[in-house]
């Protein structure tokens, strides 16, 4: 069990409400610890404890709020 | 309640909503615009005939609310000051054309027309961004109007600088706050109905919203660098050639003319005089183009009756002068000496209306 930081690339973020809503995941997937957005480079960078929560279990998080994932 | 209070109240109803929405109009689309967007991909997403029902009226409501109670405060803080307030035209230029380039740049990110307009998106910062999350869970959307609204205290349009001007003018802390609550209150409902308007109108064009948005935005771009420009004294700038094309007509006895001024008639051929006298209106000040003698000190009579509009907010950038005009009556400044040759442009305080003094 280990803290991983992974960057993902989001290319169909619109604006800063985008940003809130993605950064929400660090408080409803248990597991991610940070999440930080960003709509200018349209990417997110997540801290996870890869014990509770895998990197799939994020991917999907991140589609099921409407958004496209992709690998930086 | 003083009568006074009342005549504020009114002034807001009437004028201070329409000459207010040329600025903050803007700058609250571009907040409803992100939150729009959003709303109709999330709609898009789910359901593709679903008709779209966007919660328009909550952010405009929080927008005026932000607005209503920092604008009182202001007031406040502007009668406590009285008259250590006093901000140049340079600033108020600058500022002007700060928020035209801001809002250029959210019209070109709304058109994705390169990465780096993506920087023109207001952002909080990473901390605060998760503390208004928390603190408001599931109403994301109250944060960028509530600050917004606050915002446009630094960008208040001429009628508003009156009331400011009137504010520091009481010397009363009371008084201040009780005249910027009187008048942002009175604005409010012809805000709130002329956003709710415009903005339905760009959801209802779902197909070209961003478009429209961006339009929409270009266009208070360009009047906020116009009327920054204007405040700057700069002698070439959109509204004065309109102006100057005016200035022919001026010979027709105008509707409005004979509203404010029974007995106002201009001539074709301005005389060259050192006694000056321009009328300031509702809509601006008649005549455009004065002649003035060169090389003699020269007594401009600015003339109001029942003028309510920000053209009673005086100023002539470049000789650093400023006046605010009774609603009735003359003012009278005393222009030092100029040159042959010289042309002296002057504005409102906001530099929506214009005209110049040449000197021959």
């Amino acid at each position: 069990m280990s803290t991983v930081k992974k960057t993902f690339r989001i290319p169909d973020m619109h604006c800063s409400a985008c940003v809130m809503k993605l950064e929400g995941l660090e408080d409803d997937l248990p597991g991610v610890r940070m999440v930080q957005a960003s709509y200018q480079k349209q990417s997110m960078v997540v801290e996870f404890d890869d014990g509770m929560v895998s990197e799939g279990e994020i991917r999907k998080a991140i589609r099921e709020l409407g958004y496209t994932v992709e690998d930086r | 309640m003083d009568t006074s209070i009342w005549i504020v109240f009114f002034t807001g109803l009437t004028a201070g909503g329409l000459s207010c929405m040329a600025i903050q109009g803007g700058l609250l689309t571009s907040s409803l615009a992100s939150q729009i967007e959003t709303q109709v991909q999330v709609t898009r997403k789910k359901k593709k005939n679903q008709k779209i029902n966007l919660p328009l009226a909550q952010p405009i409501f929080l927008f005026l609310i932000a607005k209503l109670v920092v604008y009182t405060l202001f007031g406040v803080l502007l009668g406590a000051l009285g008259s250590v307030f006093d901000p140049t035209p340079q600033m108020r230029g600058g500022l002007q054309i700060a928020i035209a380039i801001f809002m250029l740049g959210n019209a070109m990110r709304l058109l994705n027309v390169h990465p780096i307009f993506r920087y023109f998106n207001f952002e909080p910062p990473t901390s605060l961004r998760r503390w208004i999350r928390r603190k408001a869970k599931g109403q994301e959307n109250w944060f960028s109007p509530l600050l917004l609204g606050a915002m446009t205290v630094f960008i208040p349009c001429g009628v508003t600088q009156t009331m400011m001007a009137l504010a520091v003018s009481t010397g009363s802390p009371v008084q201040g706050g009780l005249i910027m609550f009187a008048f942002t209150l009175g604005a409010s409902p012809l805000f709130f109905l002329l956003t709710c308007l415009a903005t339905k109108l760009g959801a209802l064009m779902e197909k070209y919203f961003v478009r429209f948005v961006a339009l929409a935005l270009v266009i208070f771009a360009f009047l906020s660098l116009d009327s920054g420009l204007n405040i700057l004294g700069f002698p070439y700038t959109i509204s004065r050639l309109t102006n100057a094309s005016r200035v022919n007509a001026n010979t027709i006895p105008r509707i409005d003319d004979r509203a404010n001024f029974p007995s106002v008639s201009v001539n074709a051929t301005p005389e060259v005089s050192s006694d000056v006298v321009v009328y300031a209106n509702n809509d601006g000040y008649y005549p455009y183009e004065s002649l003035a003698t060169a090389g003699v000190p020269i007594t401009l009579r600015l003339k109001t009756n029942n003028t309510i509009s920000c053209s009673r907010s005086f100023i002539i950038p470049s000789l650093n002068i400023k006046a605010l005009l009774n609603a009735t009556g003359e003012k009278i400044i005393e222009i030092p000496p100029q040159k042959a040759g010289t042309t002296l442009a002057y504005s409102c305080s906001m530099g929506m209306y214009t005209g110049v003094i040449k000197f021959q």
